[in-house]
């Protein structure tokens, strides 16, 4: 049998691959089927193994102006840099853009709209591995407290590590690392009362 | 022979005024090391001595290095350590490497919190056995022109020779593995593509390798009584067999017991883990045994 059109190259994939790796002996749909499932596997463990990440950040939710920034969008905003105390007192630095200044162009109930109702919302934080972290809008705001939740793209002047990046969010002044999520893809600003 | 021992002196009086030199990367932790037991070049050449010295236990055929092998890590390669006279330890022989950074050592929380206190077990420990150093060590050192220059005008006493013993383990630093060089020195090229994905899944959420295996030395406390420390990473693929009690073989084993995961995650993060590894350190000769 002749497998024709897009498959083609599928069959002809693995059936090269089964003459390298001692793959048994498939039926040519058989190697078709088994390169379509290949293909698979790579797509869903991609989030995972990419390196160069897109540099994407989501701002959805309770906003005026849901929006996506790129990173030359987030490279135009103004610069903020934090720099925090690790082991040993290890210092490291981070620079990136002000959460607040994010979420004030998308919207978000801040400055003197974050009274009354408004307070009671939340910001929750998410990664590409799935980790979830919340913060509340007043933890942010300048008009509440001096302490500058960034969204960093570079440590110690260099862009992140694949394992920290594209972007992350760096909250100084805490005693755990914890809330400092690291591959930062999305956040949703949360009104609990409207 | 003469002018070997005025070397030495002259080595040794050059040692006792040299401040000691960590030549750590920027960003690495600083040393943490006792008010009362400074680092001195002359107290770590000392301690190295002490450290291979056979004579110091009670049958004169076991010293610190008997359990703590250079090529090793500093392990010993055996499941559960064996002390002078035979007795078996209920664990592994733990590595010494970036010992300096341990805030708690031995593999439980046993209130240890320095070297000093933590090298007094093996020697003079009875439950069980490991060297069974007694006074006659003291005798050994003293009666021995080497170490009469060693001392320099430091009195020997045993709390002299835990001092030094202590200087040397603080000595034995691994700071530039092609990890380090990777991140602290930011060298791209210093570990494989595969090592970096082994490195995103030992620190995403769904692995969470890290949330014990913290830190520039990619360990932790015990957690609680009774349970194990999370040991340091660093050269872990030198020091099998695995676990408190040896009981896991290889690395990719090692690896497996920890969670679920398919053949490429675990191949990823044992590529990853094979980045820990200072081969330098292995075969640096200020480490090396003297007497050999």
């Amino acid at each position: 049998m002749r497998i024709r059109g897009v498959w083609r190259p599928c069959y002809f994939l693995t059936f090269w691959l089964s003459q390298r790796c001692r793959i048994p002996r498939l039926t040519p749909w058989g190697y078709t089927i088994c390169a379509m499932k290949l293909a698979l596997a790579l797509a869903l463990l991609a989030p995972l193994y990419a390196q160069d990440v897109e540099t994407k950040l989501v701002i959805a939710g309770d906003v005026a102006h849901p929006l996506t920034l790129s990173k030359e969008e987030l490279a135009k905003m103004p610069r903020t840099s934090v720099t925090v105390k690790g082991e040993d007192d290890t210092e490291t630095t981070y620079e990136g853009v002000l959460l607040y200044d994010i979420l004030k162009q998308a919207g978000a109930p801040l400055d003197k709209q974050l009274m009354g109702k408004a307070l009671a919302s939340y910001v929750l934080a998410e990664a590409r591995d799935g980790y979830q972290v919340v913060y509340t809008l007043t933890e942010l705001d300048p008009s509440f407290t001096s302490n500058k939740i960034i969204v960093a793209d570079t440590v110690n002047g260099k862009p992140l590590f694949p394992y920290q990046g594209p972007l992350r969010l760096v909250v100084p002044g805490e005693k755990k690392g914890a809330r400092s999520l690291r591959m930062l893809e999305k956040i949703t600003v949360v009104r609990l009362r409207k | 022979m003469a002018l070997r021992n005025l070397l030495f002196c002259l080595v040794v009086a050059a040692n006792a005024q040299t401040p000691y030199q960590w030549d750590l990367p920027a960003g690495f932790p600083k040393p943490r090391v006792p008010a009362d037991n400074p680092m001195t070049a002359a107290k770590v050449e000392l301690g190295r001595y002490l450290f291979y010295d056979r004579r110091m236990s009670a049958d004169g055929k076991q010293a610190c290095a008997s359990c703590h092998i250079q090529n090793l890590a500093f392990t010993d390669g055996k499941a559960r350590s064996e002390g002078s006279t035979g007795e078996l330890h209920p664990r592994g022989s733990m590595s010494l490497v970036n010992v300096v950074y341990t805030p708690t050592f031995t593999w439980m929380e046993q209130g240890l919190h320095s070297l000093e206190e933590q090298a007094r077990i093996p020697m003079f420990g009875e439950h069980p056995v490991e060297l069974g150093v007694d006074d006659r060590f003291l005798d050994v050192v003293r009666a021995d022109p080497k170490y009469l220059k060693l001392f320099g005008a430091d009195p020997i006493t045993m709390d002299n020779i835990i001092k030094a013993i202590a200087c040397f383990e603080r000595s034995i630093v691994s700071a530039r593995t092609p990890y380090d060089r990777y991140h602290f020195d930011r060298d791209d090229t210093a570990i494989s593509a595969a090592a970096k994905h082994g490195e995103i899944l030992f620190f995403s959420t769904g692995f969470s390798c890290f949330r014990c295996h913290s830190g520039a030395n990619f360990t932790g406390k015990p957690e609680e009584v009774g349970g194990y420390k999370a040991p340091t990473l660093r050269n872990i693929a030198v020091t099998a067999p695995y676990m408190h009690d040896g009981s896991v073989k290889t690395l990719e084993e090692a690896v497996t017991h920890h969670g679920t995961m398919t053949g490429q995650e675990r191949a990823d993060i044992v590529e990853f883990l094979h980045t820990l590894t200072d081969e330098a350190l292995l075969h640096d000769p200020r480490l090396a045994n003297p007497y050999e």
